[in-house]
């Protein structure tokens, strides 16, 4: 018997805050170079024509510029905007300052990407002073700190989810609540799609069982929304909306990876080895220094002509080894039946386990691991890739460091390792 | 507009004890003094365990990058912007 009874809005006072930082990588570079203030710009994988961008500032939003758009729509649209570089020691700088600034609030925090984080003040001294207060006073302390051109909107809610949507409610430098006082009218105020997680697809798919409004959604009863949703789904969007924790999850590593857009199609595979090669050291790397090995390898290649082909292979060894990798890698990309040129290559290791010290005999032959921990030393007290294979020559300027996102397991991680030499 | 450059470059640098606050002053490029009127942003990374520490810093309309070496206390510019479009 199904026991999931409707339930009433959360009568809880909110204590969940998300924090957003504005167009972050571009209002980074607002910060960091003033002559750039007030004006549009925007930070784009590549300032090449075909570069995607990856943050405008809130100036070449206002002219309709949005992430994911080409530098060369862009310059139709405004061709006197800026496109800069990303810089990801910037933006990880300004990120661990806001973890510094949050932390003394609570250690109830997770970023959720470089610009985002999610506290929880339940239980903690700063709740008395008022969640509103709270944000306030974070507000100031990143204009005082961090940098005076930086934006967040703050959002506080019940549940993560709400502290989220009323992040969104008003950009930039928003503070809104959503409670249980007020939840009706800002629920009339919003469109299912406005909701994070309902698409076009959500949407249409609420619409054939009658629900067209966010207020029809909140209302559903949950035999109706999980007809909607086709699964469990459903009951979690009637916990969403009534202000129920469903989200409080955090999801351990998977796999780890690298990925590079080519600035020129490359066809051949000795042609595409080198790139791989990087690749793979740089994935490989990451999972040594994370304390895992690896039991899978995955290839994605995605062709000038948008056709996308991947493939990825398990086995029962344990990979621990960059070259030991990248030959499965090669592998894997040989078997593509394409032979078309290439726009974008990625490469990651998945089925991870830790390494523990008394597995190490596992490998059947300590002197490689010695090889590959002293190896990875030596990059690490002069620089990465000081030492690498030699099909690697001349790739110095090509995969560039660069910062997801959404990717920020390892970043504290990467800092602390560093700050600790 | 924007240019990367990598030269070293003569900088003026100022500790207040009271504020705890390290900052250049002045540089001197191409043959000019640039008093340094505000830092936008001070950062820092690390090439291997050298540690290098980059001043994003304006003068009155110019933009520089200055990034210290902190094994050799070298400065370098590598970055000048007066800000406007290319």
């Amino acid at each position: 018997m199904d026991c999931r009874i409707n339930l009433p809005f959360n009568p809880k006072p909110p204590t969940i805050m998300h924090i957003d930082l504005n167009s972050c990588f571009a209002s980074i570079e607002q910060q960091a170079n003033p002559l750039l203030r007030g004006k549009p710009i925007a930070v784009a994988a590549y300032q090449t024509p075909n570069g995607c961008i990856l943050a405008p500032s809130i100036e070449a939003k206002r002219l309709g510029i949005k992430v994911g758009m080409r530098v060369k729509e862009c310059k139709l649209i405004y061709p006197n905007l800026q496109v800069l570089s990303p810089d990801p020691w910037k933006y990880r700088h300004v990120h661990l300052r806001l973890r510094e600034i949050i932390g003394e609030y609570t250690d109830k925090f997770s970023p959720k990407s470089i610009d985002e984080f999610v506290l929880n003040l339940e239980g903690y001294p700063a709740f008395k002073k008022g969640m509103v207060a709270v944000g306030r006073e974070i507000k100031e302390k990143i204009i005082k700190h961090i940098g005076d051109w930086l934006r967040v909107s703050i959002g506080i809610g019940p549940n993560r989810f709400l502290a989220k949507q009323a992040a969104g409610l008003k950009k930039p430098d928003g503070l809104e609540e959503i409670n249980a006082i007020n939840y009706e009218e800002i629920y009339s105020r919003l469109t299912l799609t406005d909701l994070n997680g309902i698409k076009k697809a959500n949407a249409s798919r609420l619409n054939l069982t009658g629900i067209y409004t966010v207020m029809d959604l909140y209302r559903a009863g949950i035999p109706n929304l999980k007809a909607a949703f086709r699964s469990i789904a459903g009951y979690y969007w009637h916990l969403r909306l009534h202000g129920w924790e469903i989200d409080d999850v955090e999801f351990g590593r998977k796999s780890l990876g690298a990925m590079y857009s080519l600035p020129r199609p490359l066809v051949q595979a000795q042609e595409i080895a080198p790139i791989l090669c990087k690749l793979v050291e740089k994935a490989g790397f990451r999972m040594r220094r994370s304390g895992f090995m690896a039991k899978g390898v995955h290839v994605a290649i995605l062709y000038r002509d948008h056709c996308f082909w991947h493939h990825g292979k398990t086995q029962t060894d344990s990979l621990f080894d960059s070259r030991d990798i990248y030959k499965k890698a090669f592998k894997i990309m040989s078997a593509s039946p394409y032979t078309k040129p290439v726009a974008n290559l990625a490469v990651s290791v998945f089925n991870l386990e830790k390494v523990k010290s008394t597995q190490l005999d596992l490998f059947g032959n300590n002197r490689k691991t010695s090889l590959v921990s002293a190896l990875d030393k030596i990059n690490s007290r002069w620089g990465d890739f000081v030492i690498t294979p030699a099909i690697m020559m001349g790739m110095q300027d090509k995969v560039p460091d660069r910062i997801g996102f959404g990717n920020i397991k390892d970043l504290e991680q990467f800092v602390i390792g560093n700050t600790s030499r | 507009m924007n240019q990367k450059v990598d030269v070293p470059i003569a900088t003026l640098l100022s500790y207040d004890p009271k504020t705890r606050q390290v900052k250049p002053i002045l540089v001197s490029w191409n043959g000019r003094d640039y008093p340094i009127i505000k830092i936008g942003l001070h950062h820092s990374y690390r090439v291997g365990r050298t540690l290098f520490h980059v001043f994003s810093a304006v003068s009155d309309s110019i933009f520089f990058r200055l990034v210290l070496n902190t094994d050799n206390l070298f400065w370098r510019l590598e970055e000048i912007s007066d800000g406007l479009p290319d």
